[in-house]
Order: C-alpha cells, then structure tokens, then sequence
C-alpha cells in the first residue's frame, strides 16, 4: 500500500501496480473500512481498479496527518476477508436492433451471435470500478473468446440501457451518452435513479449477472428497440 | 410570486452552487462554480451563506425583471451592467425594487460574471447541490441552462444592506501569462527530468477546448513513459497528459475516473483564474510544495470566513 500526493487537498492511495480480482477485494475491503468511519473530513472517496481517491478537508487533515490516518487505519486490511457473493440478474435483449456492434463482434471473435450471447450471458462478473457516467459500471472480465477492442471513433450517441463490451470490460450505459465501447444488448434495467434515496442498486462490491431475454419480454419489459 | 422574470437567458447561464459532494463514488460530477473567489465574493457582499446558490453567467447578454424588492451582487468579468439601464459597478451590492431591469452586456475582460441575489433563488436542490450539470441532466432547473421566459424565484427582503470590496481585493484579468502553480503528484514519476524542465519552462496557449469540465492548452509537447494508467479517481486541477503531449488541466465538471498518465494538479486558486482566461491567452505552470499550496488555500477561505 503506498499513500500519495494527488492534489493541495486529495491523496491517492495504490494497493497494487495492476489489476486483479484480489486487488480489487483488498480495494472493496478498504473502501468499507473508510466509509463506515463516516469522517466528514473524507469529502470524496472514489475506489477504482486498484487505488482509492481521497479528498479531504485542509482544515482537518495536511498531508502528513492524513497519511497517518490512513496507514493507522488501513493497516491490517487484507484480501483474507470475505468477499460479497450477492449477484444482481439483470435482464438483456441480444437483438441485433439494438446490439449494434453484434456483426462486428462476430466478425472479429468468428462465432455466431448466439455463441456471443451464451458466453457473455454464462459469467458473473465482478465490478471493478463505478464512474464516467452516474452509476457507470466497469466490469470484468468477459471471456477470452469474445475480447473485442474499443471502436477507433467512439458513437455520438449511445442509448441508455445499451449493454456493452470493450476487451476484457462490459458495463450498461446507464444515460444516453457518447461512447466507444460495443453494442450487443439493451435492459431496462436502471442503473441511476435521482428518485431512489440510494440512486442506483449498483454497489462495487456485488456481482452481476446478465439474464437473456426474448424481444418480446424486453417490448413487455418497457424495452425501446 | 417573488423573483426575476427571465427577459433574456444569455448564451449560457447557469444555475450554480459550490459543487455536489460525496456522490462522485457512483460517477456523478463535483460540479460547482468555476471561480469561487467572485462567486464567494458575490455572497460574502450580501452576508449570503457560501453555499447559497448562484447564476454564473459565461459571454454576458441576460435580462432579467424583478417582481419584489431585493438586493443583488454581481462579481467576476469585467462587464457593461445596467439597473434600468443606468450603468452600475461590480463587486458591490444593489437594491432592487420591484419592477427594475437588470442587464448584463458584452464581457470587456474575464469569461464568467457571477449574479447572486439576497438568500439565493428559492430552487430545490438535487442530490444535495443546486449545481447545475448538464451531461447529468442534475441540478438547476431540470438539469438544464437558464432559459428565457423562465422564473427565477427568490424572498422578498427589505432590509438595509450595502457592502462594497476595496479596490485591492478586485482582481484584473488581464495579465499577459497567469501562472498556474502545480502540486507535482500522481505520476509525476513518469515524466523525466528533461519533461518537466520542458513542462515548468514553456508558456501555453489556451485552446477552444475549453468547458466546465476542462480547459486543453497548447505548446510544448509532455512525453510520460506510461502509455495509459490504470483508471483512477481524478482530482480537481489534475494535469492530465494524453497521448498527443499537450495538458489538460481537469475542472469541475470532470469525469470521476480515468486512465491518462497526470504530471500533478494546479493549485485550485488557480483553477479559479483559469476559469476567466479566454481562448488564445497564455498560462505557464510553476512547481509549488504540498504545505505552502495548502497555506496559500487556507488564506484563500480564510477571506470568505
């Protein structure tokens, strides 16, 4: 763990020099660990692949104070701690109206679509980290046989709803939104309500599922094609 | 009903706030005012709390008609300011009454002007900021810039209120390169010496590229030894250096988390100055320590409190 400057008032803190499932449960482990210290002097704290962002009130903390607080607290955070099994289903239509790239990725990956469908729809997937968009999650890994880079020119204007894949990654676009990832399903599924007190059912710490469904079930569903 | 009628909205006024916090775990944006000196300075005149909201105000060009009596500040950009078209000075309060006009005109010198008005606009938050992001559709008046013909409600007040800033503390926009102070930090590593004697010793151009979220400049190309980072959390002022070597210095409207190599962050003071400087104007960067970067933004508040 390496504790270091990231602005006049933000610290980042690295756990690993790379990405992986364990990384990510000592970063999951270490963001409860500071969220449940409910510190207002913690303004921000944003997990990703292998680090947290922390900004924190000068008022409060320097950077020597903090860094304290930090490796005092942190210290005995470990990837030994159970890890969250809950897995959220989530419904997808695999149509070709709304999977966009499905040619691209069948061309690319040489199987069929329903091949593609099988394999993205078998995992379970870890999130990694939640940004770019509100309640934008990054997930992996998706399996080798259908890792398809990210477009060269990104879409203008991807649908919200569009469930996409980008080499190992898959994620929901949860508003319309430019984008360069893949296409190849749509849910209704909401990822970011202003409505709900706790505005998206998402957490970094719980697994996803996708659920194939039939075009009929995604119109019944609400589903716009 | 108490408020301004919207005669004229503007090429782009917002509705603003000091920012939307704690949320930025889920992806949403910090938003806020881009210069927080003339926008705390236009609440400090009215004895406003700093985190009543605000109408930033980018290129000038708003109308607005009062229904009640009220007192208003106006901070920031040098501008031609009316009440009932009789000229009027920044960085001061005004009484309105019931019936005025008040316009705002072309910028002469600074990109945003500030418009706060007594107890700010009775205008429901949104996740806890008023801050308007319009990507997010969040904040304002459903998520979306000021427009004409609106209705900006605020109370009535007829109290007695006048305050005026010295002169000294009236910042000029105008200098021929502001000097943005960077806190070396994230992967400052990755740049060698010979890239950050080349960083710290070139003057940049501020390019069209410029929004809420960031500000592009251009000059001296930054190599990094990384090709792209690991996504992580990005800070307010993070210089981001993309693969074509010219810095990106990020603002308030930037995304939560990203993957470019970061030589280190500007000085939020700086990021306020930054917010004013118009495209083509020349900005160079200068190396400041963590604790006297922190002493300076403890000054910098300490104004306000």
């Amino acid at each position: 763990m390496q504790i270091k400057i990231a602005s006049v008032d933000s610290v980042i803190i690295y756990f690993s020099n790379d990405i992986s499932k364990e990384t990510s449960i000592v970063v999951k482990n270490a963001y409860k660990t500071l969220k449940a210290k409910n510190n207002r002097a913690l303004i921000e704290i944003i997990p990703s692949y292998n680090s947290i962002l922390i900004t924190y009130d000068i008022f409060v903390f320097d950077f020597e104070s903090i860094k304290k607080y930090l490796n005092n607290l942190l210290l005995n955070i470990s990837m030994n701690e159970k890890e969250n099994k809950n897995i959220i289903n989530i419904d997808v239509y695999y149509g070709a109206e709304v999977g966009f790239d499905l040619p691209r990725v069948s061309k690319v990956s040489k199987l069929s679509f329903e091949e593609i469908v099988e394999i993205h729809s078998s995992k379970v997937y870890d999130i990694y980290a939640i940004g770019f968009l509100p309640g934008f999650a990054y997930m992996a890994s998706v399996d080798e046989r259908i890792l398809v880079p990210r477009l060269q020119t990104p879409r203008k204007n991807i649908p919200k709803g569009s469930v996409a894949i980008a080499n190992n990654q898959t994620a929901i676009y949860p508003q319309n939104s430019p984008g360069g990832w893949n296409i190849i399903g749509k849910t209704t599924y909401k990822l970011f309500d202003k409505t709900l007190e706790n505005l998206t059912p998402l957490s970094i710490d719980l697994k996803i599922k996708f659920n194939p469904i039939s075009k009929e079930q995604f119109v019944l569903n609400g589903g716009i094609l | 009903m108490s408020g301004f009628e919207v005669l004229k909205s503007g090429y782009f006024t917002l509705l603003q706030d000091r920012g939307r916090f704690s949320l930025m775990y889920l992806g949403v944006t910090q938003s806020g005012i881009m210069d927080e000196y003339a926008a705390l300075m236009a609440q400090k005149l009215l004895h406003n709390s700093l985190d009543a909201n605000i109408l930033e105000i980018v290129f000038g060009n708003v109308e607005l008609k009062a229904t009640s009596n009220t007192y208003i500040s106006i901070c920031g950009a040098s501008l031609e300011f009316f009440i009932n078209d009789e000229p009027r000075d920044l960085w001061r309060t005004h009484h309105i009454k019931a019936g005025d006009t008040i316009r705002v005109g072309k910028m002469i010198q600074g990109q945003r002007v500030y418009l706060a008005v007594k107890d700010g606009f009775a205008i429901k938050k949104e996740l806890g900021s008023n801050s308007t992001t319009i990507k997010e559709q969040l904040g304002g008046i459903n998520g979306k810039a000021i427009s004409t013909n609106e209705f900006l409600p605020y109370d009535e007040c007829n109290e007695i209120l006048y305050s005026r800033l010295s002169q000294k503390y009236i910042p000029s926009y105008d200098e021929e390169i502001l000097v943005l102070r960077v806190v070396l930090s994230y992967q400052e590593e990755s740049f060698s010496k010979k890239e950050k004697e080349k960083f710290f010793g070139s003057v940049y151009t501020v390019t069209n590229d410029f929004n809420r979220m960031a500000c592009k400049l251009n000059g001296e190309k930054i190599n990094s030894k990384l090709d792209g980072i690991i996504s992580e959390g990005i800070s307010f002022g993070a210089v981001q250096i993309p693969k074509d070597g010219q810095p990106i210095v990020l603002l308030k409207e930037r995304q939560t988390i990203g993957g470019y190599p970061k030589i280190g962050s500007v000085l939020s003071i700086d990021c306020f100055k930054l917010a004013q400087r118009k495209v083509g104007s020349k900005v160079k960067f200068e190396p400041i320590d963590i604790n006297s970067a922190q002493k300076k933004l403890k000054n910098f508040y300490s104004i306000f409190s």
